[in-house]
């Protein structure tokens, strides 16, 4: 169940860096079939939490021992989004039932808050919490939300383009911006009003997919549509762009980890990439599953993990 | 395109009943398609979404729509013989993954009922008239 890879692809738009790719270390963790992980997520105890998305559970991998278990999220679950709350839970965007769903790390107890039926069906996707303690969720069909999980008050609002909220994440210094892929923008979310304020990625119809901030709070952001990624840095009002390698790139996922190294997913080469902003470099880990189809990654200081829901693998990259 | 071809034969011949059974409800159909809708439309012109414009998807051979850029895999399981009919469709909205491997779409909340898909089908189908 366990191996150990090489890097063995490196790209770059400024010469190959083997030995950057040779100081990361690869494992992966095969999870049951038909689950289909979508997003992932690690808490401080380096435990690994995964949505199964096909067949309606949380995962929960032990990466010490390799032991999965998986947790029943109810009738006509299909989780899409999961991340570690502020207490240590995950919290999750449940698609199927129209829910934001919190699971007890300890008891399991599975916790439900739908969202208000007059809104119909929302596909909802991706999740973060704001320095309040309230957690944001975006849904495909159109619309982002606030969930105050202290009094249950649950706001939802209509996006300003219509269908595409997708990845959401909250910055160091609190802003929230989330990602319309259907749109082509990203947004900034006023924490008080709601409103969401758009911002324009240079490259028409890009395809913003996800979003992640630096340390810094400049937005990268994942175009599936154009195969860049670009970065948004909200004090100079500026963006800047880069085209992942090969001949049409398709990148999905993006994650930012705490040395600012910037990941991203990437399906026409079926690779996990990492760029470096400062020698604007790239370097490509290709899956050794075909159609590995990474969609999202998350981490902690030292790891990165993407979930192959390709594959029903979970994948971490370590510095060595 | 073997494997594409394979679960292409084997969902055929798991439907093999669908073309008797009864029509089902197309205004059901579209409060289904609620699931499909972050991506796909019926809307002529509507073509920027992640997945293709479904107007007129019966009888579209896979992975044919003018310019929308479909995954490897969808463009060979056309080249290989698939044509959207209400017998792929199903299968295809069963388990697309299983019927063409490495396709990009995933199927969020599924649609593992029968009479669900076939409603969805019944609305695309009177959305392509």
């Amino acid at each position: 169940m366990r191996r150990w890879l090489i890097a063995v692809l490196v790209a770059s738009t400024m010469g190959a860096s083997a030995a950057t790719a040779a100081e990361v270390s690869i494992r992966t963790y095969s999870v049951p079939a038909g689950g289909h992980p979508h997003d992932v997520a690690v808490g401080a105890d380096g435990i690994v939490w995964y949505t199964a998305q096909r067949s309606g559970h949380l995962g929960r991998l032990d990466p010490s021992t390799g032991k999965v278990d998986l947790i029943a999220l109810g009738a006509g679950a299909a989780p899409h989004g999961v991340i570690i709350g502020p207490d240590g839970a995950p919290w999750i965007t449940e698609g199927g039932t129209n829910a934001i769903v919190r699971v007890d790390p300890q008891s399991r107890e599975v916790r439900r808050w739908p969202l208000p039926e007059a809104r119909g069906y929302a596909n909802l996707n991706t999740l973060t919490f704001d320095k309040r303690g309230r957690v944001w969720f975006t849904g495909q069909n159109g619309i982002y939300g606030r969930l105050d999980p202290g009094t249950g008050d649950m706001q939802v609002w209509d996006a300003p383009r219509g269908r595409g909220p997708y990845g959401i994440t909250t910055t160091p210094q609190g802003d929230v911006y989330y990602a319309s892929l259907a749109g082509s923008h990203i947004a900034r979310v006023d924490l008080d009003t709601g409103a969401a304020t758009i911002i324009e990625p240079p490259t028409r119809d890009q395809g913003a997919r996800r979003v992640w901030s630096d340390s810094k709070g400049r937005i990268w952001v994942s175009e599936w549509n154009s195969g860049n990624v670009s970065r948004y840095d909200p004090k100079a009002n500026a963006w800047k762009t880069w085209r992942l390698p090969g001949e049409a790139p398709r990148t999905y996922a993006v994650y930012v980890d705490d040395r600012d190294q910037v990941w991203l997913s990437e399906w026409s080469a079926n690779a996990v990439v990492r760029f470096d902003p400062e020698a604007e470099k790239f370097d490509v880990f290709p899956s050794d599953k075909k159609g590995s189809n990474v969609r999202q990654m998350l981490g902690r200081p030292g790891e990165v993990w993407a979930p192959e829901s390709g594959a029903d693998r979970l994948v971490v990259y370590r510095a060595k | 395109m073997k494997g594409a071809a394979a679960a292409l034969a084997c969902a055929l011949a798991a439907t093999a009943v669908l073309p008797s059974a009864p029509r089902a409800d197309p205004a059901r159909g579209a409060q289904l398609f609620q699931r499909c809708y972050a991506c796909h439309s019926v809307v002529a012109g509507e073509d920027k979404l992640p997945g293709p414009n479904l107007r007129g998807v019966l009888g579209r051979r896979a992975g044919t729509l003018p310019g929308f850029r479909f995954s490897p895999a969808m463009i060979e399981a056309g080249a290989g013989g698939l044509v959207w009919n209400r017998q792929t469709l199903d299968a295809f909205l069963t388990d697309p993954e299983r019927m063409v491997p490495g396709t990009e779409m995933g199927l969020p909340a599924g649609l593992p009922a029968p009479a669900d898909r076939r409603d969805v089908i019944d609305y695309l189908e009177e959305a392509g008239r």
